[in-house]
């Protein structure tokens, strides 16, 4: 069975702000961590919010076994600055500079299995700068892609393409 | 309760469990086309389109990407190169896909290209919803285009509008009317006024949230009337309105960003809901009536709770005489002062700066000129933040919090400054004003300042903003 977390990833729940007697979501990562959260929190996941809903809120435990105890902790810092309005750019700054490549696509999927559309949003993005001016091998590498092309066919569709690939270098100055 | 856990299981669209993270890598590429769409939709289109390398998956996959964003390329020999893309990109692109935005970076269009892209939000004109240009082209093709997008939301524009010669102005359309427009974002436009002299131009967006207003003018116009119910953000910058005023009727207005320049008169009953406010006063343009200006701003603010400017703007505010004894009737709910330092460059608020401080030490004794004349000599720096200012700033509001950033921080100390702010006496020049013993009682009169990037101090109060420099 889950084993409950440590005070430290408790502190991560809004419960010290908002103690009201509403029963808190246990969210369990795939490692079997048990995350308590308020229940706004978990509104902000759609995924989970319409599972309670379809339940009529008498399941509170969530089985999230896409998301490891790595990245849930990250996944709840957000829905809580997003609940609180205070999604900053320097925020999201400070944020995206703690993670690692790895770390970006491990939250991106879990934004997605969880559907929250403004971490998704912010993780697209973080992830279109990150591949910005990338070799093609690096996107493949950083997408996990096997090139089935054959040589020739990769050859003439750069040369068919020669408008895309050819004299015109991407150029992010003005990405925002 | 806590067994059903394991009974019921959210469905995985991702075939593998858990122990992932031997796996790690060949994860993105699972994902379904619209969420790979979703990630290319952020991508520079050029990059985007040269995805189609990557593997037979993704040999058509930029052609369904929602959005089209394309910026300026810096190298002018490439610029013929941009038209060629642009073209080809537009023609190949699966025209079924509705395009959701379109992001046009700053450069000369000519106006074969500039028609096929139009074309092309043209025949998206019902579902496309942002859309940003910034252009060196013909503006009026561009306005008549976007006046056709009736379910933009947000519009940000920057044209510079090219004549049968040369540059000429384009002119805000009065008619435009976009009914779920909540972002918009105005440079270089002209702002032209009707036959009473007074230009309201966005009285016609009824769902207008934030608008903001930059390097533009005002033609046949002595009133820029802001007209808006619903708006809540409003700055401008950089604009040239020739002394016209600008009447704000806003009621719903929050965030106010105040112009550049300190000739600009501001009226209406906009300001006095605003809760938060910047002002960051210009230091290179100077004229004796600014110090005014910038007190009957603040006179102003009846009900502002966050206050941000910058230090230059309070040096120019204590040239009011006798500023400190006057009493504000505004500014009674202040919960934060943000100061943000700038050095001084002004020669000539610099010289007004000592002449004022001369004055100041003239009406108390002859020892205390002679100081400061030495000081002055001796190559004595201003102070960023002029004495008791910050209290006859919170008079009304003393427990307001005061923070100090910086982006200069070569030429600032912060914690000096905090020590100088908080009242501490070992300064090495002398005090410019005495504080009026009235302004606040003892206990409210230790500010309870932070320094945003001295990252200890969060221990010492409860309250700390650690708030990120800008």
């Amino acid at each position: 069975m889950a084993e409950e977390v440590s005070s430290q990833m408790n502190s991560l729940s809004i419960s010290e702000t908002n103690p009201s007697s509403s029963a808190t979501i246990s969210l369990v990562s795939g490692d079997d961590i048990v995350f308590k959260v308020e229940p706004t929190i978990a509104k902000e996941m759609e995924t989970v919010q319409s599972f309670i809903d379809e339940t009529d809120g008498k399941i509170t435990t969530i089985p999230l076994p896409n998301i490891s105890s790595h990245d849930l902790p990250y996944v709840i810092e957000y829905c809580e600055k997003s609940i609180a309005g205070k999604i900053t750019k320097e925020f999201e700054a400070e944020f995206v500079k703690k993670l690692n490549n790895e770390e970006v696509k491990e939250l991106f999927l879990a934004a997605n299995y969880l559907n929250i559309k403004k971490l998704l949003d912010f993780l697209s993005q973080v992830i279109a700068d990150r591949i910005a001016n990338k070799s093609v091998e690096y996107v493949r590498r950083y997408f996990g892609i096997e090139n089935d092309f054959t040589p020739e066919e990769e050859a003439k569709l750069r040369e068919e393409l020669a408008w895309t690939f050819t004299g015109v270098d991407p150029d992010d100055e003005d990405e925002n | 309760m806590s067994n059903l856990g394991h009974e019921i299981m959210i469905p995985s669209n991702n075939k593998r469990g858990k122990h992932r993270s031997q796996e790690n890598g060949d994860r993105l590429s699972d994902l379904p086309d619209c969420v790979l769409l979703h990630i290319l939709s952020y991508l520079n289109s050029i990059q985007a389109v040269q995805t189609c390398i990557l593997s037979t998956r993704w040999k058509h996959l930029w052609k369904h990407i929602p959005t089209v964003k394309l910026h300026y390329l810096r190298n002018s020999p490439t610029v013929k190169r941009f038209d060629i893309f642009l073209s080809n990109m537009l023609a190949l692109r699966d025209n079924s896909i509705a395009l959701q935005a379109l992001n046009l970076g700053r450069g000369l269009i000519e106006p074969q290209l500039l028609e096929k892209i139009l074309n092309c939000v043209y025949s998206h004109n019902t579902h496309i919803h942002r859309l940003e240009i910034s252009a060196i082209s013909q503006s009026y093709p561009i306005l008549s285009c976007v006046s056709s997008c009736k379910a933009l939301t947000s519009l940000k524009l920057s044209l510079y509008n090219i004549g049968s010669r040369n540059y000429t102005e384009t002119l805000f359309p009065t008619s435009l009317n976009l009914p779920l427009l909540t972002s918009l974002y105005l440079e270089n436009f002209t702002f032209c006024g009707d036959e009473k002299g007074c230009a309201e131009p966005f009285s016609l967006f009824t769902k207008l949230n934030s608008l903001i207003i930059r390097h533009s003018k005002i033609k046949k116009a002595h009133i820029l009337n802001i007209s808006n119910e619903t708006l809540v953000d409003l700055a401008m910058h950089y604009n040239s309105f020739n002394f016209a005023e600008i009447q704000l009727s806003t009621p719903s207005l929050c965030r106010f960003t105040f112009p550049d320049s300190l000739d600009q008169k501001i009226c209406g009953t906009g300001l006095s809901c605003v809760k938060q406010v910047n002002i960051n006063a210009p230091q290179n343009s100077y004229s004796m009536k600014h110090p005014f200006v910038l007190l009957g701003w603040l006179q102003d603010l009846a009900n502002v709770e966050s206050l941000k400017v910058t230090s230059i703007t309070l040096q120019i505010l204590s040239l009011v005489p006798n500023l400190l004894d006057v009493k504000l009737a505004s500014l009674c709910n202040l919960k934060s002062l943000d100061i943000e330092l700038r050095p001084l460059h002004g020669e000539f608020l610099l010289l007004l700066m000592k002449d004022d401080m001369l004055k100041k030490a003239i009406a108390k004794s002859h020892e205390e000129v002679a100081k400061l004349r030495k000081a002055f000599k001796a190559g004595l720096k201003l102070h960023p933040i002029p004495d008791g200012i910050v209290d006859f700033l919170r008079q009304n509001s003393p427990l307001a919090e005061v923070n100090i950033t910086t982006k200069y921080k070569d030429c600032f100390n912060l914690k000096q400054v905090e020590e100088y702010v908080n009242g501490a006496k070992n300064t090495s020049y002398p005090q410019q004003f005495v504080v009026p013993a009235s302004t606040a009682s003892p206990s409210a009169a230790l500010p309870s300042l932070h320094l945003c990037h001295a990252k200890k101090d969060t221990k010492r109060s409860g309250k700390i903003m650690s708030r990120n420099m800008i």
